[in-house]
């Protein structure tokens, strides 16, 4: 479960995230969107324990993230939106030390590494260093790794960039799969249509405040029109699709 | 389960194993060059430490007191260079460093990733001076005829002597981060750049060994030392360790400064550890934001750019490039310290009263004007592998908006050229022209040196620029990584073998015109024959060696698409 009340973020005078509350219970996976620089990547910073909140409580499967940090951070797995990869080392490698930083029993570290790997269609890329890697074979090797340790919580940021349609067919199975098995996923994504097809609930965030959030449902609802695309009422509520100067200056 | 804090310096050992297992295209080159340079650098310290050390022996108990004040000094100047360095890799290992992200997201105890984060920073700032201590403590060693104990000794002094600046650095970087806004974190960087120029600056005006040069008078000898003296406090560590070592050299153990080392060594470190658990989460955060740039509008800049004789396209380019440089600040600092040890090159012919010295006078000086003429190479050469060799490789992954631009490759490259030119051309000229003039040199050989060194500056630029172009590494990380791949070993190679070359043909034509002068003879046609001629291959082999790295880089830049 992943619990955030009243977060605030300020960098001198402008803040980032506006007094942000949200909440993912177990088994559901919550969209986290907004617009570019709407405050979705500083949350998900502050929640990961890599940004220190102004002000707010974070709660990752009831352990205060502030008081304990190790044992919030034992029980999630975070992917990060430009994640950071050894390219010096093997996926192999790379995948045992992060069971190592995650305190995983080494004699059970090696069935788990070819496991993620299998998973994740890079079994025969064990012994290649990263370096050599694609994109979307990096993001993969990220999820395996955030995979690793059976996490009951996941904290994702944008997931799809840079997958194949295979690679995000993949993903999204494994995302389904985890939160059946009653994981907490939180997601920020700028692909609405993968939101629209995954996420249980939706929060929109623009400028640092939550302006909206519900199931689609509830979302079309609120946008007025029960039968619109997700892709519409985010443009709605988030001001606009800019299509008419786009029109004006072409 | 939990491992201990070694565990986390994991990827860079199995980094370097794998770097070592797969092996690059010219890694024997490079290793082979830089084995021979280090093999060399480490015999002769060894032997320079050997000889001083029994030269001192001659003097009994004098030589001994000037070997004690010596290691002093030796160890103060260690002392600032690792206070400096472990300032700047501290802020790099504890917050810029790209795996931290990876680190500080995993369940991971702040005490743990000190551990690990302090053993790097100690390794990274102090190799340097590790790997200078131990021929130079070899050779006074063996030059003192020590006993067995002083080497057992030497590594347990400096051992807690560089870890000692290394917790200041931490610390002091610690609280720098907490303190200034954190998006100027690399700016401090700068700042600590100049710090350093000055105070070795500083430290050589303190110094004044101009007054070594007068021997004759007894009373400034002792004046002289007590200069020496002032600043080797006892409280430094730099003292403690020089008197422990040096009590090792007579056979004895100075308990009461190996203790001082290492008691303030291991509370420090205790002292750090607390304190960075305390602040370092706050600071790393601050050190997320996204960094403002410095010097955003350059409005100066692009007004003195639009006046110069350019077409649109080079001056775009130029704009580019000055506004990249200007913004980077890792490449300032570089650049700083490079000044710094060219003002304390210029600084110490400034302060020599040459008058003083039989030796330096006459004719024979004017030997100098080669041996600043070799500087100046020597400066070229490194300035050019730094900063005009990765030039091209800068672009990165930006290289496609020039590729993809309706602009000649050619004329890409050439703006290139001459943008390393001009202050590669302006540093080593004013390098060359100041030294000479404070040595007071034969204005013969000022204007050869000084044409001389316009014709380096177009080989060693055009070199650089095309060698740059012909063995890019657009993935590198920064340029330093771009200096040391093959091509950056291979421009240096060639840039040392063109300095000796050029010399050569310089230095004999000129010393025959200046021995012809003063001897009074009449110099016989075939001889100037063989002059003009020395001096125009030197100016050939230039410009022949800029037009060759030119073509070879614009024919690389055409082959790349194919």
């Amino acid at each position: 479960m992943i619990a955030v009340e009243h977060l605030v973020k300020r960098y001198g005078t402008f803040t980032a995230v506006d007094d942000v509350s949200l909440e993912v219970e177990p088994g559901q996976i919550h969209g986290f969107l907004g617009p570019n620089g709407a405050g979705k990547t500083t949350t998900i910073r502050m929640i990961a324990g890599l940004l220190k909140p102004t002000a707010g409580r974070i709660l990752v499967n009831g352990h205060d993230l502030a008081l304990e940090p190790e044992r919030a951070k034992a029980s999630l797995g975070f992917i990060p939106d430009r994640p950071f990869i050894y390219e010096k080392l093997t996926a192999g490698e790379f995948l045992r030390f992060h069971a190592g930083l995650y305190g995983l029993d080494e004699s059970l570290v090696a069935g788990r590494v070819t496991e993620m790997l299998d998973l994740f269609e890079l079994g025969r890329w064990q012994h290649e260093l990263v370096e050599s890697f694609s994109h979307g074979m990096k993001q993969r090797l990220v999820m395996a790794a955030a995979f690793m340790h059976r996490p009951r919580a996941v904290l994702v940021d944008e997931p799809m960039v840079g997958l194949d349609p295979r690679g995000a067919r993949l993903i999204k199975d494994v995302f389904r799969t985890m939160a059946g098995r009653g994981v907490a996923v939180l997601m920020s994504t700028h692909t609405l249509e993968v939101a629209q097809e995954m996420c249980d609930r939706i929060s929109i965030i623009l400028k640092g405040k939550i302006i909206a959030h519900g199931t689609v449902g509830e979302l079309r609802a609120l946008a007025g029109d029960p039968d619109q695309h997700l892709t519409e009422i985010f443009l709605r509520l988030t001001g606009g699709s800019g299509l008419q100067e786009i029109d004006e200056v072409l | 389960m939990t491992y201990p804090f070694p565990y986390l310096l994991r990827p860079s050992i199995w980094a370097a194993r794998n770097r070592a297992r797969r092996r690059e295209a010219g890694d024997t080159t490079r290793g082979l060059f830089f084995g021979a340079i280090g093999a060399t650098v480490f015999g002769a310290i060894l032997y320079g430490a050997f000889w001083v050390t029994t030269q001192l022996a001659d003097y009994a108990e004098f030589g001994d007191y000037l070997l004690r004040l010596g290691l002093s000094w030796l160890f103060l100047t260690f002392l600032s260079f690792l206070a400096f360095s472990a300032v700047v890799t501290a802020l790099s290992t504890f917050f810029l460093s790209e795996d931290l992200r990876l680190l500080l997201a995993a369940p991971v105890a702040a005490r743990r990733v000190f551990h690990a984060r302090f053993l790097r920073t100690v390794a990274q700032s102090s190799w340097m001076v590790v790997v200078f201590i131990v021929p130079l403590l070899i050779g006074i060693g063996l030059g003192h005829c020590a006993p067995g104990g002083f080497y057992l000794v030497a590594p347990l002094a400096v051992l807690p002597f560089v870890v000692i600046p290394v917790a200041i650095g931490s610390a002091v970087t610690l609280l720098l981060v907490n303190i200034f806004p954190a998006r100027r974190a690399r700016d401090i960087l700068m700042l600590m750049g100049l710090l350093f120029a000055g105070s070795l600056i500083v430290l050589l005006r303190m110094i004044q060994p101009e007054q070594l040069l007068r021997v004759e008078s007894l009373p400034d000898v002792t004046d002289f030392f007590a200069t020496l003296q002032s600043p080797i406090t006892p409280l430094l560590p730099s003292f403690w360790a020089a008197e422990s070592l040096f009590a090792s050299l007579q056979g004895h153990v100075d308990w009461l400064h190996m203790a001082a080392l290492w008691t303030s060594a291991l509370g420090l470190t205790v002292l750090v550890a607390a304190a960075n658990e305390r602040w370092h989460f706050l600071g790393f955060s601050k050190a997320q934001e996204a960094r403002k740039t410095r010097f955003t509008r350059l409005e100066l800049l692009e007004s003195v750019a639009r006046r110069l004789p350019l077409s649109p396209v080079s001056r775009h380019l130029l704009i580019k490039d000055l506004k990249l440089f200007l913004r980077d600040v890792s490449q300032w600092s570089q650049l700083l310290l490079l000044l710094a040890l060219v003002l304390v090159y210029l600084y110490n012919f400034r302060v020599l009263d040459l008058e003083r010295i039989p030796y330096m006078s006459g004719m024979i000086k004017n030997v100098y004007a080669f041996v600043n003429l070799a500087m100046a190479g020597l400066v070229m050469s490194t300035v050019c592998a730094r900063f005009v060799f990765p030039a091209v490789s800068a672009e990165g992954a930006a290289f496609w908006i020039i590729r993809t631009a309706p602009i000649a490759l050619s004329r890409f490259l050439w703006s290139k050229f001459w943008m390393g030119l001009l202050p590669v051309f302006l540093l080593t000229e004013g390098l060359t022209v100041a030294a000479n003039h404070f040595l007071g040199i034969d204005p013969f050989l000022r204007i050869v040196a000084a044409v001389t060194v316009l014709l380096m500056s177009l080989a060693m630029v055009g070199l650089a620029t095309g060698l740059g172009a012909r063995y890019p590494r657009f993935n590198a990380d920064n340029p330093s990584q771009v200096a040391g791949s093959y091509g950056g070993v291979a421009f240096m190679i060639a840039a040392v073998l063109y300095t000796i070359v050029v010399i050569v043909l310089i230095g004999w034509p000129s010393s025959a015109v200046l021995w012809y002068r003063f001897s009074r003879v009449p110099m016989s046609i075939a001889t100037r024959a063989q002059v003009v001629g020395s001096f125009t291959a030197a100016a050939a082999v230039s410009l022949g060696l800029c037009a060759y790295g030119m073509r070879s880089g614009v024919a690389a830049l055409d082959e790349m698409g194919k």
